[in-house]
């Protein structure tokens, strides 16, 4: 009976419960405030605003799991948007095939990633900071930093900017993007050395696992949905420019970490990032209603992120502290 | 623990409940008189920057004469998809009238063109959209403005007639090609005198500029003008100008910002800063929106009254702010941008 109760007690301290009554206050905060911002429109704006950010933020969590990262995604969804136009304008492919390809070259480029740290056991923030500035580099060439992508056909622009089944049109790829990598993270073998990798690499090795194949394929997983980002990132503005996606890669990795993923590896959830990207979007979307300025939103995202991380260790310590009192102290401290 | 969890949670109602107190307390969003209060959202290009700092000056007055409700907030990083992030809140906001800035004109406009949908009045300042995303485009300077007052303040300064020589961008700009052809047009039409001399490009650069004005210097003893068309040209030639020691001899004009130009105003390096007002840039974007939103202005208007500043003329769906503004000694103090 004891155990039930502690299990109880451990949910409700588990940070991503805590992150999950930080979206909710936020919530009812914002809907006190903002006569308009509980309403399904609004709702639908959140969604697709955070869209791009969230499958980011969605392909992010297995990197920073494994203790990597990756700097170059949003550059890549500049790349990838530009290169989208491209396709579909200069070499007249149609939508699907410019989109095909360009989830290709997307591969390509986390496969470029991949290879650089796999292969030359380079720091994947070395190596992501260099393909950082290369892609970005390529798409400034590629446009001269001028060319524009614009006039898309109406029904590629209803993937942004429409409703499809009462919802935005894009959200149903980003639900299953969610669901594909939950599923991977928290329910496959494969998936779960993600973590084993960031707890101790090498001991996973010794374990008999292949941790260049799962390092590859997180990568290069991450280089297909910065293109997927892109593709909606395009339709959802109605262009497509070199600039596309500026600042996303550190979007997604404050949402990750606001998640609950240890920046060291080993720890985290796919739940975590999703409430992650809510609590910051809830939060960017809401001060406006709220009729603050946009420069709040920054500040408090950083006095978010702090709070969320403070709190979950401080909740954690004091559950130690608990524990010690409770049991005696040759048993060990259950965490 | 519980203790804990239970702190928190009261915490949050006490939150929740001490918000939605002030929620009632401004939820009269009507005008002393009973009318419905508009709404005015306007947007810069980006939010820190100076110059739209200086245009929110002039929008904060025309709010506060018009009674109407004035928001104002643009992107603070370069994501250029944070405009339409913005335009979208306002729609859900349920604005009267935006006014905006534009950064990208093809993607703005997907999210104009939505707000138009909704009702919402669309007006555009500065940098315009496409024409179809907005109703009225306040234009701050036309080509021709901009080509004839360059010319008549370089040819008042030179007494009518002299040599003087044009620092430009890049020779294959388009819209200092442009302003080159009302230079010239002007010039041939109204000072046959003056003689332009030589165009010199400055690649946009301080240094680049000044090293051309130095050389320009030295190899045309009779120079009597340096006119800078791009803003870092100014500082630049001045700067050549001030070491080569013709100050005054020289005369220094352009088109550029007070700041940069201040030092150089103020030493009589500089005689003329050109551009346009920037607060009246702000007031006539706000008054054009909220006329809008009242429905005193409809397409196809000839001209629209500005409360305190008079008649504004309107050409097409183009708003004129008018001849350029000049910065000299006696009014620079007065702006900063």
């Amino acid at each position: 009976m004891n155990t039930d109760k502690h299990g109880f007690k451990a949910i409700l301290l588990r940070h991503e419960t805590i992150l999950l009554f930080v979206v909710l206050l936020e919530w009812l905060y914002f809907n006190s405030v903002g006569p308009r911002f509980g309403s399904v429109d609004n709702t639908f704006d959140i969604m697709r605003h955070s869209v791009e950010i969230g499958l980011l933020a969605l392909v992010m969590t297995p990197i920073i799991l494994t203790g990597g990262i990756d700097l170059s995604v949003g550059s890549l969804l500049g790349l990838c948007a530009i290169l989208f136009g491209k396709f579909w304008r200069d070499a007249g492919m149609s939508i699907p095939l410019a989109a095909a390809c360009t989830i290709g070259i997307g591969a390509l480029a986390g496969g470029l990633n991949a290879t650089l740290i796999t292969w030359l056991r380079l720091p994947p923030l070395i190596v992501t900071l260099g393909t950082f500035s290369l892609f970005r580099g390529l798409a400034e060439a590629i446009t001269r930093g001028a060319d524009t992508f614009t006039n898309f056909p109406a029904s590629f622009l209803f993937l942004g900017q429409e409703r499809w089944l009462g919802i935005p049109a894009q959200a149903p790829i980003f639900i299953l993007v969610a669901i594909g990598i939950w599923l991977l993270v928290h329910r496959t073998t494969f998936g779960r050395s993600f973590r084993a990798i960031g707890f101790a690499p090498e001991g996973t090795r010794y374990a008999g696992i292949s941790v260049e194949r799962r390092l590859a394929m997180a990568y290069v997983l991450a280089g297909i949905i910065a293109a997927v980002a892109a593709i909606i990132y395009t339709s959802r503005l109605g262009q497509a420019k070199a600039d596309a996606g500026m600042g996303y890669e550190l979007f997604a990795i404050t949402a990750v970490v606001l998640g609950g993923t240890s920046i060291f590896g080993g720890v985290g959830t796919v739940h975590g990032t999703l409430l992650g990207v809510a609590a910051i979007a809830v939060l960017n979307n809401g001060l406006v209603h709220a009729r603050q300025p946009r420069e709040v939103a920054g500040m408090l995202t950083g006095l978010l992120l702090i709070l969320a991380l403070t709190s979950s260790i401080i909740s954690k310590m004091l559950a130690s502290l608990n524990a010690r009192r409770q049991t005696s102290v040759t048993k060990p401290i259950i965490t | 623990m519980k203790k804990i969890i239970s702190l928190l949670l009261v915490a949050g109602i006490a939150f929740v409940s001490g918000c939605g107190k002030s929620d009632s307390s401004n939820s009269g969003s009507t005008t002393p008189d009973g009318g419905k209060k508009i709404t005015v959202a306007l947007m810069p290009k980006s939010k820190g920057n100076a110059y739209f700092i200086s245009c929110k000056k002039g929008a904060d007055k025309a709010a506060k004469e018009l009674g109407v409700d004035l928001v104002f907030d643009g992107p603070t990083d370069p994501d250029p998809a944070k405009q339409n992030e913005i335009v979208e809140n306002w729609i859900t906001l349920g604005v009267d009238a935006i006014a905006v800035a534009c950064e990208n004109r093809e993607g703005i406009s997907t999210a104009l063109r939505k707000a138009k949908a909704k009702g919402i009045k669309v007006i555009t300042y500065d940098a315009d959209a496409l024409p179809d995303a907005r109703e009225f485009f306040v234009n701050q300077a036309t080509p021709e403005g901009i080509g004839f007052t360059l010319m008549d303040e370089a040819a008042r300064l030179c007494g009518n007639e002299g040599e003087f020589a044009i620092i430009t961008a890049s020779l294959t700009a388009g819209n200092m090609i442009e302003w080159q052809k009302h230079i010239e047009a002007r010039r041939a039409d109204k000072y046959p005198n003056m003689k332009m001399i030589a165009l010199r490009p400055c690649d946009d650069l301080k240094d680049k500029a000044q090293s051309e004005t130095t050389a320009l210097l030295s190899a045309n003893a009779n120079l009597k003008c340096i006119m800078a068309i791009c803003s870092p040209g100014v500082p630049g030639a001045a700067e050549a100008v001030k070491q080569a020691g013709k100050t005054g001899k020289v005369k220094v004009l352009g088109l550029g910002l007070p700041n940069e130009n201040r030092r150089y105003v103020h030493d009589g390096v500089t005689d003329s800063v050109i551009l346009w007002n920037t607060e009246d840039l702000g007031y006539l974007a706000v008054f054009a929106a909220d006329s809008l939103a009242k429905g005193t202005l409809k397409t196809g208007d000839k001209t629209i009254k500005v409360g305190s500043m008079g008649e504004y003329q309107i050409e097409g769906d183009s708003i004129l702010l008018g001849k350029p503004f000049i910065f000299n000694k006696a009014n620079i103090d007065q702006f900063d941008f």
